[in-house]
């Protein structure tokens, strides 16, 4: 670990950047790294920080390949970005933000949203999210087939901790419409949950 | 289920979802590009402004002039000067210090590029001026021509655009209410 630490980007083989993800890291110098180029201490940041990035995107999107794409989309614009970053806030933060507005700008370029909902609704049960388990998975699905609107709000507020204030500023909206778009998704949610049969 | 535990339990679904492939080989791909510069779509709007402005003042120069000019020599500093045509339009001594001074700051952010992009925005403002010096010609045999007034009006707030865009500034810039 301490090698790990002390050494510079270029000495990390593959090999040491994917087992030591799960260790604590110098994601500082990671940056500092990737700011000058350094493309191996870019993967390294990827690999510490894929599951946030990846994740977010599959609640926002609900929809496998579309969260892939638009997970290696964030990443690329963060790539691009990077030097823009001054560290006012933590990185995984400014990551999500990248990825927030990849998958809001991959929805307004595609019609894919309207296929995927289409899809949403035709399947009777979508566990698309092996890690929730019980009643956190019929919640997790429930969560998948709300509108785009509804359901981007709650999922940055109710699930990642995202202020109203905050959400709005991620998604472009005014905090009152997602005070609104957050009561709208509780509303639908707890219909699709009490026609399910949910005891509270 | 109530709302109330609705919304407890969320905050409990997963928030760390690994990919079920590795997504890094595409992402390298993606990253292999250089980095984009920023300066590209500042480029990719002045030319377009530019290009309007020129076609624009063409079309009104041809039209109301009805036959070709001879090519005149641009001169820059006299611009403002030249802009007293049309008594409801003079220029403000605010506006020229406000295209002054972002004139002053072009000139510190010029020295910052490439010799290429450098050459690109002058030549750009150049046209623009260009097209500001044939509305004045125009307009100074006929001073009431509101179509060549508004054009000229459109052409100077598109010459502190692009000034402004350039120089990277912040600062507000005088809009038509203070022509």
């Amino acid at each position: 670990m301490a090698a790990l630490l002390t050494a510079t980007c270029s000495d990390y083989s593959p090999e040491m950047v994917t087992t030591n993800i799960d260790m604590v890291a110098d994601e500082a110098a990671w940056i500092r790294q990737a700011q000058r180029s350094d493309a191996r201490a870019f993967e390294a940041l990827y690999r510490m920080h894929v599951d946030k990035v990846y994740g977010l995107c599959l609640r926002m999107t609900g929809n496998v390949s579309e969260a892939e794409d638009c997970a290696q989309d964030a990443f690329i614009q963060a790539w691009n970005k990077l030097g823009k970053f001054r560290g006012d806030s933590a990185f995984a933060t400014w990551l999500h933000r990248i990825a927030v507005n990849t998958v809001l700008g991959r929805i307004r370029k595609s019609k894919r949203e309207q296929d995927r909902i289409q899809a949403v609704s035709d399947a009777a049960t979508l566990s698309f999210i092996k890690d929730d388990a019980g009643e956190l998975r019929d919640l997790s699905d429930a969560v998948n087939r709300l509108p785009s609107g509804a359901r981007h709000v709650f999922v940055l507020h109710a699930v990642y901790g995202y202020s109203h204030d905050e959400t709005g500023t991620m998604l472009g909206i005014a905090e009152g419409t997602s005070k609104a778009q957050f009561h709208r998704a509780r509303r639908l949610l707890r219909q699709q949950l009490d026609d399910q049969g949910f005891e509270a | 289920m109530n709302e109330d535990k609705l919304v407890s339990t969320a905050s409990r679904l997963t928030t760390e979802i690994a990919p079920e492939r590795d997504l890094w080989p595409g992402i390298a791909e993606g990253i292999q590009a250089p980095r984009r510069q920023s300066w590209a779509p500042v480029f990719a709007q002045a030319a377009a402004i530019v290009l309007l402005i020129g076609a624009s003042s063409a079309v009104t120069y041809v039209t109301v002039k009805g036959q070709q000019q001879p090519v005149t020599q641009v001169t820059p500093e006299l611009m403002f000067e030249q802009t007293s045509f049309g008594g409801r339009y003079n220029l403000g001594p605010d506006f020229q210090d406000a295209r002054a001074e972002l004139a002053t700051q072009l000139d510190v952010e010029l020295a910052k590029l490439s010799p290429e992009s450098r050459a690109e925005v002058e030549d750009n403002l150049e046209f623009v001026q260009k097209a500001i010096y044939e509305i004045n010609q125009a307009l100074a045999e006929e001073p009431n021509n509101a179509l060549l007034q508004s054009k000229l009006l459109m052409a100077y707030r598109e010459e502190l655009s692009v000034l402004r865009r350039v120089g990277g500034l912040t600062r507000n810039v005088m809009m038509r209410n203070d022509i």
